[in-house]
């Protein structure tokens, strides 16, 4: 089998979702550069023809192309994970974590945008953005506040999943759109706990420490 | 602002060695907790460039700062530069600390700044259950709490309310943000099993509810 390949922008929070799962379960990947920052390459022609979204990332595994960070997120941890830790049969976990992943990819994009807005000069209502993802956040906190007194570490139960590694660059990444963590004591510590999971990489803005 | 301790965060919610801001009166501050457990509380920036201590990281006894990582002793003197590994740095480098105390499950602050300490906070064997941010002003949240968390008796001391519930004893710690934001730091008299601990978290929920939302509000 051979490696999979990322189209990769190294400060897209998406990309770095991809790599995180990657690393955490210790699968290399060829990491294909795109310059979306400031050549928004991301948008030229033969990246349109990859996915006409003209969005990152990007997995290409062999025959199979995905676009959907989750979707990627997911073929990673059941194909290329043999022990498949952070994914899960049960039923109903599995349906918890679906809905915690759904809640990355749709409401959590409030997060992502005020972060590309606040950063990276995207249009947008950049306090409307800020507004929504804090409000995302807070659910996120009330959500671990509640695990955590019934005695779970992480979002769908004792055990980190997929889910836990989709969520995290938002919260992490928060004060980049002037959100900071002082409201989220319960994802403070959900933060500590998943920062030292084997492999757990950083991003560049993420501090390397804790 | 009147003299006294302030509750800042519910002890658990700060690990030993790590770091949170918050503020207290429009005051940035850092509570962090070295890695033998000593809460502090300081001005939440750094003397060099102005960086919130809060996003930096805690090393042993010391606190580095994010920017260009000067360590702070647990007494807010500067003890390293790591562009001038040789340097003996200078007494006069050091981050404004204030008084901390730990009681009752939640970390203290006393103020305002420069007032001698008198006393320390109450004790009291306490579970931690939340903290409870609210885009709302102390004074128009407390009117409300004793039927909001479904109290048979309410008293007010120093820094907390103490509530009779059918959850149980509750004793919330009081935190002025600023003009329009507090804190509750939300605790258990005594032990809980689990189920109640939810318990008292989704109430505390619903409560933000209600004191956030003008129109149910108005309704009571």
């Amino acid at each position: 089998m051979t490696m999979p390949q990322l189209y990769n922008y190294d400060l897209d929070e998406n990309c770095y979702r991809v790599r995180l799962v990657a690393a955490c379960i210790g699968l290399p990947l060829d990491l294909h550069g795109v310059d979306a920052f400031p050549g928004r390459e991301h948008q030229s022609a033969p990246m349109l023809a990859l996915n006409p979204l003209g969005r990152l990332p990007i997995l290409r595994d062999g025959d199979l192309v995905l676009t959907q960070p989750e979707a990627i997120l997911l073929h990673l941890a059941e194909r290329h994970d043999p022990q498949r830790r952070f994914v899960t049969d049960d039923p109903v976990r599995r349906a918890r974590m679906m809905e915690w992943l759904i809640f990355a990819a749709r409401d959590l994009s409030m997060a992502v945008a005020a972060r590309t807005t606040s950063m990276l000069g995207e249009p947008g209502d950049t306090d409307a953005l800020r507004a929504g993802a804090r409000r995302c956040l807070r659910i996120m906190d009330d959500h671990m506040t509640r695990q955590s007194l019934a005695g779970s570490d992480f979002f769908v139960g004792p055990e980190a999943t997929l889910a836990d590694l989709a969520l995290f660059p938002a919260f992490a990444l928060s004060r980049d759109f002037n959100v900071d963590h002082d409201e989220f004591p319960a994802l403070r510590l959900w933060a500590r706990r998943l920062r030292s999971l084997p492999g757990f990489i950083t991003m560049p803005g993420l501090p390397d420490y804790h | 602002m009147q003299k006294g301790w302030y509750p800042l965060a519910l002890s658990h919610a700060i690990a030993a060695g790590t770091s949170a801001g918050t503020v207290l009166h429009g005051q940035e501050i850092v509570v962090w907790r070295d890695s033998s457990g000593g809460a502090h509380t300081w001005e939440d920036r750094c003397p060099h460039r102005g960086m919130k201590m809060s996003f930096g990281f805690v090393r042993g006894d010391h606190i580095a700062c994010l920017y260009h990582g000067w360590e702070y002793d647990q007494g807010g003197q500067c003890r390293y530069i790591p562009a001038h590994p040789k340097l003996e740095v200078p007494k006069t480098i050091c981050v404004k600390t204030y008084p901390a105390a730990e009681a009752a499950g939640m970390i203290w602050v006393w103020m305002p700044v420069g007032m001698p300490v008198e006393g320390g906070p109450a004790e009291q064997e306490a579970t931690g259950v939340r903290s409870l941010y609210l885009d709302r002003a102390l004074d128009e949240v407390e009117p409300h709490l004793s039927a909001g968390f479904g109290a048979s008796e309410a008293a007010r001391e120093d820094g907390v309310i103490r509530l009779v519930t059918d959850l149980g004893p509750l004793r919330i710690g009081l935190q002025p943000v600023s003009a329009d934001r507090c804190a509750l730091h939300i605790t258990l008299a005594g032990t809980a099993e689990p189920g109640t601990l939810v318990a008292v978290a989704a109430r505390a929920e619903a409560f933000r509810r209600r004191v956030e939302s003008a129109t149910l509000l108005a309704a009571e």
